[in-house]
């Protein structure tokens, strides 16, 4: 069965790259859905009970954070791996992200595609 | 043979002439002792005045008591003759009692000196000083076999410091009715005359300190002054507010120790500033909330024989916090430009590598999408450069405008053409109403005016909810009535600003108003709107709409570089009315 990777960031082109990117890199073995704050994101997530969740900390609505706290609250939600993304500057929410389980996190603007998705392999083995 | 009567004469004569001598001799004589006893008095006073000035000059401006007894005590010896010279001095918690001995006496004359003068302080005191300690000095020879004489002859003089008895100078000898009126008054007037010295010094002092202290008092900053013992001889109103100190009484050290709360080891500090006789200074201090930079000093005496002695330190607490928030803010800014164009820029990058790696080139589909991407992308960055660079210009003073005759009408209908489809996605009736009476054409940059009005409808659409209305409205603003009643007299849509009120000293000019029905502005956040780094920190970190959030500071620039002004009004949930202004 195909894994679910839930992308909730509002960036769209971000998003819209990754999703391509991880479906391409891993020949259509990922199911992506993308969500552009985390209220929607929540939804989704409920809906779809994600394999990985690759969460952006500043976001309108909800942010990553607050969005992770809610995951956890629910049994559900409560193991789902979360991968972060960051830009350099949020690197002291990473200690509140690693308090909350995140499994890894990426540097969004200087990580490449293909270590994005050695990453997203490694926490979905 | 001499006739009798001529002998009588004669007789009479000698009489007179040695009546005459007599007579001038005493004359004489009684001048002579008056002279003397004038020369007498002159040198008197000469050498009275020699002492004084001797004292006073040895003494100079000094305000201590004790060392001024000192000095006359070791004076006295020059006019006075006597066993022991001593003197008792009260300080608050004991007696000082120094004797100078000029022959040797016995312990037990010391002893009867001190017991006279001890009576005699508790006398004019009126207070038992038997349990009071007395600290004793003697200088000069004690002699144990020395013949134990009584003290015969002694006299007192007290010692008042403005209208306070603060000791008490003592003469004795061994020899009776030794002191006569002239030495007791000499000495009188040399102690009277140092108390009045040390008095008159004393207000001068108190004034001046009084001065100094009430300008202490209205500094700004936090001073605190103490001596070498690190007592507290001042804090003013600055400093205790740091400490958080209440109380009515001049705070000690250790108020200063507890409001201080770790953040700042007072005491210590002063004790290095002291021992290692430089200032230092500390920096980022936080004290309840705040930022001080604080810096330490000792205080020096810079005259008379003290002059570069250390008499204690003073503590400057100077509140950085402004500064501070200001170099957060600044850097806040800096980080979010960085983050801003990271973004984008990564994005790029990305899009190099999809299209190298995978297949989008040969999808017709997916390429058009990743160029639509791109351009998105760089021109994301574009605007944002652009913005700051003006938003840089506004602040440095250079921006400048290039106005020219413009149609102001055909502007605003093609702002309005140009946001219809975006507020018909967001269910938002956008409208414009331009007033017959306005004159269609200005003088104005016109890339400008469309940044400006581009900002105040993207704004106003971003924060109307569906089902909301955005009105644009343009009208002519006349001398001598304020915008708000103009408006309200068009019976416009309109949200009254706080200041309009002096908007009828505005002369006649061109009134473009963008009046939304959204979430409206909170009072506290109005001061932010034109500031540059709080509206590009908050936009970015908020990310809720696309922009810098520097718009209204670029639109503010613009305006004011036309000559015109940009007002808001607003109330949250009702909505808000942002208008400029344009000069005839």
């Amino acid at each position: 069965m195909n894994k679910k990777i839930l992308i909730i960031d509002d960036d769209k082109i971000f998003s819209k790259i990754m999703k391509d990117g991880l479906i391409a890199g891993s020949q259509g073995k990922y199911d992506v859905f993308v969500a552009f704050d985390g209220v929607e994101g929540f939804e989704i997530a409920t809906r779809e009970k994600p394999d990985l969740v690759m969460l952006d900390v500043l976001m309108p609505k909800l942010n990553g954070l607050e969005f992770l706290q809610k995951m956890r609250a629910e049994e559900w939600g409560k193991d789902i791996p979360v991968i972060m993304e960051t830009q350099l500057s949020d690197l002291e929410k990473m200690s509140e992200g690693i308090a909350l389980g995140v499994r890894g996190y990426i540097i969004k603007s200087d990580y490449s595609i293909e270590a994005i998705l050695r990453q997203v392999g490694d926490v979905l083995k | 043979m001499i006739p009798q009567n001529i002998l009588y004469i004669a007789i009479i004569l000698i009489i007179l002439y040695l009546a005459g001598i007599t007579f001038a001799y005493w004359f004489f004589l009684r001048s002579k002792r008056n002279i003397e006893m004038k020369e007498s008095e002159v040198k008197h006073r000469m050498y009275e005045l020699a002492i004084l000035k001797e004292i006073a000059d040895r003494t100079g401006y000094s305000l201590n008591i004790q060392k001024i007894l000192d000095v006359i005590a070791g004076s006295l010896n020059q006019f006075l003759e006597y066993d022991v010279a001593a003197y008792m001095l009260l300080n608050p918690d004991k007696i000082i009692f120094k004797s100078d001995l000029q022959h040797s006496v016995s312990p037990q004359f010391i002893k009867e000196v001190r017991g006279r003068m001890l009576k005699s302080l508790a006398a004019i005191l009126g207070r038992d000083l038997t349990n009071v300690s007395v600290e004793e000095t003697i200088t000069g020879a004690l002699m144990l076999e020395a013949t134990d004489e009584p003290v015969r002859s002694y006299f007192n003089i007290p010692l008042v410091i403005g209208d306070q008895l603060v000791g008490v100078l003592t003469i004795a000898h061994r020899k009776e009715g030794f002191y006569k009126e002239e030495e007791m008054s000499i000495l009188y007037k040399i102690v009277s005359q140092a108390s009045q010295a040390v008095t008159k010094l004393e207000e001068t002092v108190k004034t001046e300190q009084r001065k100094t202290a009430a300008m202490i008092e209205s500094m700004i900053e936090g001073v605190v002054m103490t001596d070498r013992d690190y007592r507290i001889l001042a804090a003013n109103a600055a400093a205790r507010n740091a400490i958080g100190y209440e109380g009515t009484e001049l705070p000690t050290i250790f108020d200063f120790i507890t409001g201080l709360n770790g953040a700042f080891d007072i005491k210590e500090k002063l004790e290095e500033s002291i021992k290692l006789d430089k200032p230092l200074t500390f920096k980022n201090v936080m004290l309840r909330g705040k930022y001080y930079e604080v810096l330490i000093s000792p205080v020096k005496s810079d005259v008379g024989v003290i002059k570069n002695q250390i008499l204690g330190g003073v503590v400057v607490l100077h509140d950085i916090t402004h500064e501070k928030e200001a170099e957060k803010m600044r850097d806040d800014f800096t980080s979010m430009i960085v983050h801003e164009l990271r973004s984008p820029l990564g994005n790029i990058k990305k899009i190099g590598e999809m299209m190298k790696s995978t297949k989008v080139l040969e999808n017709k589909q997916m390429s058009s999408e990743y160029v639509a991407m791109l351009s998105e992308s760089s021109s994301s960055m574009l605007t944002l450069l652009n913005d700051l660079l003006d938003a840089a210009k506004i602040s440095a003073g250079k921006f400048t405008v290039e106005k020219k005759e413009s149609n102001l009408k055909e502007l605003l209908l093609g702002r309005v053409k140009f946001f219809d489809t975006t507020a018909r996605d967001g269910k938002i009736e956008l409208s414009l109403s331009f007033e017959a009476s306005a004159p269609t054409t200005a003088s104005f940059d016109p890339v400008r005016i469309i940044q400006v009005v581009n900002n105040l409808l993207t704004n106003a659409l971003n924060f109307t909810p569906p089902g909301g209305k955005v009105a644009v409205e343009c009208f002519l603003h006349k001398k001598g009535s304020t915008i708000d009643q103009e408006a309200t007299k068009l019976q416009l849509p309109w949200i009254a600003s706080r200041e309009d009120s002096s908007t009828g000293m505005l002369d006649d000019c061109l009134v473009i108003a963008v009046t939304d029905s959204g979430e409206g502005i909170a009072p506290e956040n109005f001061g932010k709107l034109f500031n540059k780094f709080t509206q590009f920190v908050g936009a970015a970190r908020e990310n809720k709409h696309k922009g810098t959030g520097l718009g209204l500071v670029i639109a503010k620039g613009i305006v004011e570089a036309h000559g015109g002004t940009i007002r808001v009004g607003s109330i949250v949930g009702k909505g808000t009315t942002v208008y400029v202004t344009i000069n005839l």
